[in-house]
């Protein structure tokens, strides 16, 4: 069939575009990658730079907007909803961690999805990920727009009334995929910047705030009842909070440039899932503390800031607001860097075409991916309907988690010969069993449309590959 | 990986006869073949002598996979590394190439260079014929390998050494250090008459060497271990190399 046949693969796509095969597995291991022609690879993210990607993917969210309406719905327990959902992502990410260290490539998921489960699944989760990724970029944008305008009224600048959450986020979305396209300069150096700026203000906060609830300054607030509303709301709250534990996945889509990914990987995936559960659990704890939850929930998305004002006054509200400005940059900035590696690794395979995967010379920089993650990201923003895009996006994220799970147990029900993964998930059986269900379980705790869109999103994937690429296989293809 | 073990070849063997017993140094070229750079002439005779590993580079910002860019512009990099492996070759001396794509360019060559077991590293600069060669010495280098190498690349013809220690006031005997490599030089059959010494004092030896650098063709330096001004502001042979109108040659400390 295929005009130009590789080892190992069957077939093209419509327009005669094989698979194509980049690294040797075999090589893929402590600083370098070969490839066939014997080309060095060079891996240059360490651990830090792993967890930064995973944390500053993930804290976006979480911290800022939850606690108030997890708060509300249940009481101080939603401290637990949020340990609850760190020990769903972990069943996640312990077996996505095992399939990164046998396939230490480029793609993440959609990777070890297509090598496991067939090129069908591939594609659907590939392409709809990029786009879950887009709106996940779409709604950090518009937060970062409410920040910033929150930071500036805080401030005292007076805008007259003028609108500027959306423009704010327009042109801060253009001045990230700029950076990203024409940034020679790391781009990537600038997320553990922000990562660790963002940090220490949150531990700078929650210390502060941890003491305080503790009674070391002055009066030691009243413990109100854990369970407020009984112990079954924490379990649906977990549901509706587990959307701030994801990403990190994402440090797989750039498992291609971890250093001794063997090690590496799993710990930068379990790292940062536990560095953020401890931030969140404390600062609901925190928060829960100071004000009640009740009070709290009055509070709704802001309830971090006004949980700052009472401990230090105008300055803490200033400082939470930028922390949640950089949250917002960190995470915006991560999902962009993450589309252009999905968007490659599904082109990469021929599954969309090849030329979405070149690069320009000058910069170094892959202009078409990276424009096919900023363009649809600015449309969207526009568009203004982020709130249930951001469900659509954790909607696409649970249906990868899910088959990861899937992928893990099918892989070693029959396990190929190439398959020789550095970490092995104890119990695999069990804990992929449960990450898989609770994966998609957490999915019909979503609105109505939201699941349509996903459907729809997933179907219109899948269509795309069997009008496109309905020869390509990848299934046991590394 | 075996093939990083260096093959005894026919041209080896031939230079061990050139050169009593001693292996010729190895000399990791380090070149962004993607950005158009390359090694003239003058410098590729000069290195003639040595063993050449040449190490065909791209750096990629780091949103960039390197599969990515290995992708489109592999054939592009080997071609242009053969290229330029051919012009050593053309002076009759093999070569080893190497093609990378990284993110980081210390990072790479630091590990071919480790890899290989490369004796010294060249930092390319334009130059015309060579044959003037400094050696500031500003702190602990490893003599024998300096000698083995300027010896064996000055072997035959009728260029100058000029040793020049640099004293910073610290406790480093510069004057002795130079008086072992003049003697070493001497050992290794370079006739006295090549050699200069020369001493000074110096507040910074890196701006002092960037000075004198128009004086001469080439500078031979040693690698000079981490320190904290270097990590702040870079290391000092790239700093020189930056700044000076010469290529520059840095010697490696031996590892153990």
């Amino acid at each position: 069939m295929g005009t130009t046949p590789e080892p190992g693969t069957g077939a093209t796509n419509r327009a005669g575009e094989a698979p194509e095969q980049v690294g040797l597995s075999t090589e893929a291991e402590g600083e370098t990658t070969v490839t066939e022609e014997g080309t060095e690879l060079e891996r240059s993210i360490g651990l830090v730079g792993g967890i930064a990607i995973g944390v500053g993917t993930m804290i976006g969210a979480g911290i800022f907007v939850f606690p108030g309406l997890a708060a509300g719905r249940a009481g101080p327990a939603a401290a637990g909803s949020f340990a609850i959902g760190a020990v769903i992502a972990l069943l996640v990410a312990l077996p996505a961690s095992e399939l990164a260290t046998a396939m230490p490539k480029s793609g993440g998921g959609y990777y070890f999805i297509s090598r496991a489960l067939g090129a069908l699944p591939g594609a659907v989760v590939g392409i709809s990920i990029w786009l879950g990724l887009v709106f996940a970029t779409a709604f950090y944008l518009v937060g970062f727009g409410n920040y910033a305008a929150a930071l500036l009224a805080e401030a005292g600048v007076n805008l007259g009334g003028v609108p500027i959450v959306i423009p704010m986020a327009l042109v801060f979305g253009v001045l990230l995929t700029a950076l990203n396209l024409f940034g020679t300069e790391n781009a990537a150096k600038l997320q553990n910047y922000v990562v660790g700026l963002l940090l220490t203000i949150l531990v700078l906060f929650l210390s502060y705030g941890g003491l305080d609830a503790l009674g070391v300054f002055g009066t030691q607030s009243t413990p109100e009842t854990f369970f407020r509303f009984g112990p079954f709301p924490m379990f649906t709250t977990a549901a509706l909070v587990f959307t701030s534990y994801l990403g990190f996945a994402q440090v797989a889509t750039v498992a291609g440039d971890i250093k001794d990914p063997g090690r590496n990987l799993p710990l930068a995936m379990v790292g940062s899932v536990l560095i953020v559960a401890v931030l969140y659990v404390a600062t609901i704890f925190v928060a829960t503390s100071a004000f009640g939850s009740a009070r709290l929930e009055t509070f709704g998305e802001t309830a971090i800031v006004e949980v700052a004002r009472n401990f230090v006054g105008g300055t803490g509200a200033l400082a939470i607001l930028l922390a949640g400005l950089l949250a917002t940059v960190s995470s915006a900035n991560a999902s962009i860097l993450s589309t252009s590696r999905a968007v490659f690794a599904v082109s990469k395979d021929a599954i969309i075409p090849k030329a979405a995967a070149r690069m320009n010379l000058k910069y170094g920089t892959p202009h078409v991916a990276l424009a096919m993650a900023g363009g649809p990201v600015l449309v969207l923003v526009a568009l203004g309907e982020v709130e249930v895009l951001a469900e659509v996006a954790s909607f696409l994220h649970l249906v990868m988690y899910g088959l990861m799970c899937v992928a893990l147990i099918s892989m070693r029900r029959d396990e190929p010969e190439w398959y020789d993964p550095d970490f092995r998930v104890p119990a695999h059986r069990l804990v992929a069993g449960i990450g898989a269900i609770a994966s998609f379980g957490l999915i019909l705790f979503m609105q109505t449309t939201s699941q349509v869109i996903g459907l729809a999103i997933m179907l219109a994937a899948a269509g795309w590959y069997k009008y496109y690429a309905a020869d390509v296989e990848l299934k046991g293809v590394l | 990986m075996s093939d990083d073990d260096p093959a005894p070849t026919a041209e080896s063997i031939m230079s061990d006869n050139d050169l009593d017993i001693r292996e010729p140094p190895r000399i990791l070229v380090p070149v962004e073949v993607l950005e158009g750079e390359s090694i003239s002439e003058s410098l590729v005779e000069f290195l003639a002598p040595a063993r050449i590993i040449l190490l065909g580079y791209h750096v990629l910002p780091e949103q960039t996979p390197t599969e990515q860019a290995s992708m489109q512009f592999e054939d592009r990099a080997r071609t242009a590394v053969e290229d330029i492996a051919d012009t050593f070759r053309g002076v009759g001396r093999g070569v080893e190439t190497r093609v990378a794509f990284t993110h980081d360019r210390d990072q790479t060559v630091e590990r071919v260079a480790e890899e290989v077991g490369a004796t010294a590293i060249l930092l390319p600069n334009p130059s015309s014929d060579i044959e003037d060669v400094l050696v500031p010495i500003r702190g602990a280098v490893d003599v024998g390998r300096l000698a083995d190498l300027v010896s064996t690349l000055l072997g035959g013809h009728a260029g100058t050494v000029t040793l020049w220690g640099l004293d910073t006031g610290g406790e480093y005997d510069t004057d002795a250090a130079v008086e072992r490599a003049r003697e070493t030089l001497l050992d290794r059959g370079l006739p006295a008459e090549q050699i200069t010494a020369e001493h000074a004092e110096s507040e910074s030896p890196v701006w002092d060497i960037v000075d004198r650098s128009g004086e001469f063709d080439i500078i031979v330096m040693g690698a000079g271990g981490p320190s904290l001004l270097s990590s702040l502001f870079g290391d000092p042979t790239e700093r020189v190399a930056e700044g000076a109108v010469a290529p520059v040659i840095v010697v490696r400390t031996r590892e153990d």
